[in-house]
């Protein structure tokens, strides 16, 4: 880092004012990004899903709460975890935070997960968080929207995540990767448990009391919903973890597991 | 609550929405891609060693630049627009601390201290910061050039037209505006300035609005006289 080249303001100012040009494309980027989003086609959702949560029995409608837009976040929290996964805690530690001003902006942001309502109150009240979390055990809607898998489909590898089969690092079933089973045995289980389920994020409008399924995205689409890297990604060493990953480490912890630094 | 009718909107098949999906995933990729190329070439950029002697009113007492690094080498610092004769912080800065409050822990293990800073008095930001519920550091800047020198505050009885924000000259008619800066220091303690951005600029690290780029209606501000008229401090919503 000492190497690093170092200028005058005005020698700063102008490659500075080079990368703004770059930094303000990307920027409309994102935005025609976003309209293409809206622009997408609409699936009617017709079948009707049960959920558990802290308010009884409900439906898809009903965990839009009223509220015309509903985005699940896909948290990764199989029937068989000890504890919700560990990295989607860092994503959720951002929403967390901030659900309530989407919510006052006719979106419902809710967790949706395999575990059992139990065990999903038991780790939210150990998180301290508020967001709504819901239990898909026994429906099909993490099936449907492509965030779990059978073992037979993990058998047969004919597993489609991010709208393809295979070649995702939670694909494989044979050398499974470091942060595979580092992330497995946070969540007290093991690596091909804990790639059943993976983590996505799904978009729905109720309208006129139908349902539609409007976007999902997964992997590294989901990059830009989690805050903590997009502040990484502008300091000096950036997000500072290639290193890591050869060696087969994983940085963050869920944030009451850090010891005091 | 804001609530706009959706539009009546295509409906198609599973094939067919899936279809669509694929081709904006490129695309998608394509953005990942570029934004990946821009974060490398961000740290690219050459550092200005600060000369500067910068001493802040911090919940402690007085406090260093170097202070505030807390004992790791790299700095990220909010620009949190709170000028000395307000009685609140900004309440769309308010939104961005919502987003940042509780990641600040995850940075500073990798190696960056995270921390606020504002113009208004320390008293007036521990009273704010208390009753927003934060635990990030804040810290005033009331008595030093810290926000003059990083372009985020605004002489008062200089013509406004000219001021420089966002590396531009622009008319500016509020005392303070939003900005991040990034700072590194070196093992012998040298402080270089690395990085700032302003404006839109941050408005990547507002995750909600990340957020609301993937929803049906998306941003859904057209239809205001200014774009976060919708916001609130997040304990004056209706229930």
């Amino acid at each position: 880092m000492s190497t690093h080249s170092t200028g005058t303001r005005e020698e700063w100012l102008a490659a500075r004012l080079d990368l703004l040009k770059s930094e303000k494309e990307l920027t409309r980027r994102s935005d025609e990004l976003a309209r293409r989003r809206q622009e997408l086609p609409w699936v009617r959702v017709d079948k009707e899903y049960r959920f558990d949560t802290d308010e009884g029995n409900a439906t898809l409608a009903d965990l839009f709460r009223g509220r015309s837009q509903l985005l699940v976040y896909h948290y990764m929290f199989g029937p068989d975890y000890a504890a919700g996964c560990a990295t989607c805690s860092t994503i959720a530690d951002g929403y967390n935070g901030f659900g309530v001003h989407l919510a006052n902006h006719d979106v419902t942001l809710s967790a949706v997960s395999r575990a059992p309502l139990a065990k999903i109150q038991a780790y939210k009240r150990r998180m301290g968080w508020t967001f709504p979390w819901a239990s898909s055990s026994g429906n099909d809607f993490n099936f449907d929207f492509n965030v779990s898998f059978s073992e037979q489909e993990q058998r047969e590898g004919s597993i489609e995540y991010n709208y393809t089969r295979g070649g995702h690092a939670m694909d494989e079933t044979t050398q499974l990767p470091d942060i595979v089973i580092q992330n497995a045995a946070m969540c007290g289980t093991d690596g091909l448990t804990y790639t059943r389920d993976r983590p996505g994020m799904s978009a729905f409008a109720l309208e006129d009391g139908v349902i539609y399924h409007t976007y999902s995205t997964y992997a590294r689409g989901l990059d830009g919903l989690w805050g903590m890297y997009q502040w990484l990604d502008r300091a000096p060493k950036g997000r500072n973890e290639a290193e890591l990953y050869e060696t087969g480490g994983m940085w963050w912890r869920r944030h009451d597991e850090y010891t005091k630094s | 609550m804001t609530k706009t009718d959706l539009n009546k909107h295509k409906v198609v098949t599973p094939d067919e929405w899936l279809e669509a999906r694929k081709k904006l995933l490129i695309q998608e990729k394509e953005f990942t891609q570029l934004r990946d190329k821009l974060s490398r070439q961000r740290r690219e950029l050459p550092w200005v060693k600060v000369e500067k002697e910068y001493v802040f009113e911090g919940p402690k007492g007085k406090e260093t630049l170097a202070d505030l690094f807390e004992g790791r080498s790299q700095l990220v610092i909010y620009h949190f627009m709170f000028a000395p004769e307000w009685e609140e912080g900004c309440p769309s800065c308010s939104f961005w601390a919502d987003n940042f409050n509780s990641i600040v822990i995850h940075l500073n293990h990798r190696d960056v201290t995270f921390g606020a800073i504002s113009r208004a008095p320390i008293a007036k930001l521990n009273a704010f910061k208390k009753r927003m519920g934060w635990t990030f550091k804040w810290v005033s800047s009331g008595n030093n050039d810290f926000n003059y020198d990083y372009h985020v505050s605004f002489p008062a009885g200089v013509p406004k037209e000219g001021l420089e924000y966002n590396y531009g000259k622009l008319q500016i008619d509020s005392p303070d505006l939003p900005g991040v800066s990034v700072f590194y220091k070196d093992g012998i303690g040298n402080i270089f300035h690395t990085y700032s951005a302003y404006s839109r600029g941050i408005d990547i690290f507002n995750t909600a609005y990340n957020y609301l780029d993937v929803v049906p209606k998306g941003r859904d501000e057209d239809n205001f006289e200014f774009s976060m008229e919708w916001l609130q401090y997040h304990d004056r919503y209706d229930r």
